[in-house]
């Protein structure tokens, strides 16, 4: 039996069995190990490792380990978020405009953030949260949905059942709905950069469209309680 | 190898203030190396070097309406204070300043470097130290606007070859009416200007009187600009004032213009009333 999986299939002769090759897993052998990216291990002296560290090591000194792929970073500003979203913003794989794009996004909110602190009075500046990093985690946590509606088609008729979603999913949804708002609904001359500043700013503090749209999934996935029951998983 | 040298100094400043047991004021700003208290240019020596002070918001409206680079007026807005850095160039303009002999004819310096090195800083710099000392700054932020992107290029009516630009010279206009306040009403014209049939400054008259037609009739805006630049040079010698001329992006008066006349055939920087009148005053005639 076939399993489904993304294979390209071989004719060469009508006599020879058409050949499956698995194209988009991985080409290592299993042997190859993962890389290691965290400093911090491998600063730790030997004493301090637990036993499965300690055999993890031993198994890089003999086993090949498979080369790290260029996203993947052991400095202290990159963050596995932020190169999830900059990825999904990329278009026609043009990652150095993307990149600057997040960078100045960053930029943008960090000083629009000082510019209210600096006007805040003396009381509530400690309440203003200045960081782009925390503000950009905040906001795409709250655009999270909790729960979400599918299509299953039951004795001809297709109903939108709510079901619960999976973590990367809620990622996924929450980092689409923003960028998709933001290319669609601006202004022609306003910058990429401005616009995302702005709905991350609004997203962080629970208003704006996106924040809109979430609510109307959750009320969607409400009316239709009835339908729970047709999920199976 | 100068930002080593810049280093040291501060450096050497933080050791001594932990001498002198300031150690704990230092920890607890530890960027304060890196500032001065010193807020006249006319006191900043080398050993301030390397260091930024800073002018109050204020001053930099009166003295700087549109001198700053555009990402200087960012940080501005963002960080409610202008810090300038003295750099070793500005300083040695400082020293030739001061001991300059205002018999002789003006003499002219050059800022020049790779980019990024703080050229247009050094020479804001500078203007807000003749500000500060009191003299009438001309200053052109940048040449380039002059000769590229003009929207509206009319036949002069004082000299038919030439071409007027009206909205960048009301533009300059109204920012050197707002640095230059108090001398637009001390000096007074020595000839009788025509605008127009029925528009005329007499002789005798403040020069703001000039700048306020200049800025009511745009049409006669580059005229109005080189009427004040004629008057002011003119009356330099007085001795009543002291005049610094600072233009930022000097080589565009010489270079080519992106503009094009209406048969299309390309203008020449001398064509342009604004460039003819500013490279009279590039000559160390007065």
């Amino acid at each position: 039996r076939l399993s489904p999986s993304s294979c390209a299939a071989v004719y060469s002769s009508p006599l020879v069995l058409c050949r499956l090759t698995q194209v988009r897993w991985s080409r290592y052998n299993p042997s190859y190990i993962e890389p290691e990216v965290n400093k911090e291990l491998y600063q730790k002296p030997w004493e301090e490792l637990s036993e499965e560290e300690k055999e993890k090591m031993e198994l890089k000194a003999v086993q090949p380990i498979k080369a790290a792929p260029p996203s993947l970073s052991s400095s202290v500003f990159s963050d596995p978020m932020i190169s999830k979203f900059t990825n999904m913003m990329m278009k026609n794989g043009n990652k150095v405009l993307a990149r600057s794009l997040m960078a100045q996004t960053l930029e943008t909110i960090k000083r629009k953030q000082l510019e209210k602190y600096h006007k805040a009075p003396e009381d509530e500046k400690e309440t203003i949260e200045c960081n782009p990093y925390v503000i950009f985690h905040q906001a795409l946590k709250n655009c999270q949905p909790i729960i979400g509606v599918t299509n299953i088609t039951k004795g001809g008729k297709t109903y939108q059942v709510p079901v619960p979603l999976k973590d990367n999913r809620k990622r996924f949804l929450a980092m689409k709905w923003l960028i998709t708002e933001c290319r669609e609904n601006k202004n022609r001359r306003t910058m990429m950069p401005e616009k995302l500043s702005q709905e991350l700013l609004q997203a962080f503090n629970n208003e704006g469209p996106i924040i809109k749209k979430k609510h109307v999934l959750h009320k969607m996935a409400e009316a239709n309680r009835a339908y729970a029951h047709f999920r199976w998983w | 190898l100068d930002h080593g040298y810049a280093l040291h100094t501060a450096a050497k400043d933080c050791f001594s203030s932990i001498v002198s047991q300031d150690a704990q004021a230092l920890a607890e700003r530890p960027r304060a190396v890196f500032y001065t208290n010193e807020s006249d240019p006319a006191n900043h020596t080398e050993h301030h070097e390397g260091r930024h002070y800073s002018i109050p918001l204020e001053e930099v409206k009166a003295v700087f309406p549109h001198g700053l680079p555009r990402r200087f007026q960012q940080q501005i807005k963002t960080f409610n204070e202008a810090c300038l850095m003295v750099r070793k160039p500005a300083l040695e303009i400082f020293t030739y300043l001061k001991s300059s002999n205002f018999a002789h004819p003006a003499v002219r310096y050059v800022i020049y470097g790779e980019k990024g090195t703080g050229k247009t800083m050094t020479l804001c710099h500078v203007v807000h130290y003749c500000a500060r000392q009191g003299w009438l700054v001309l200053h052109v932020p940048d040449a380039h606007l002059w000769v590229k992107n003009c929207r509206e290029l009319m036949q002069s009516s004082y000299n038919k070859e030439r071409l007027d630009q009206p909205l960048q010279a009301s533009f300059w206009l109204k920012n050197f009416k707002t640095s230059n306040e108090r001398f637009l009403k001390e000096i007074k014209t020595q000839k009788k200007y025509v605008w127009g049939k029925r528009e005329s400054t007499e002789e005798g008259r403040p020069l703001g009187e000039v700048v306020e037609q200049g800025l009511a009739r745009v049409r006669n805006a580059s005229d109005a600009v080189g009427v004040v630049l004629k008057e002011i040079k003119q009356q330099c010698h007085l001795g009543s004032f002291r005049l610094l001329v600072a233009v930022d992006g000097v080589n565009a008066l010489w270079g080519r213009t992106t503009l094009k006349k209406e048969d299309k055939s390309p203008v020449s920087p001398e064509e342009l009333t604004l460039v003819y009148n500013l490279r009279k005053m590039m000559m160390n005639d007065w």
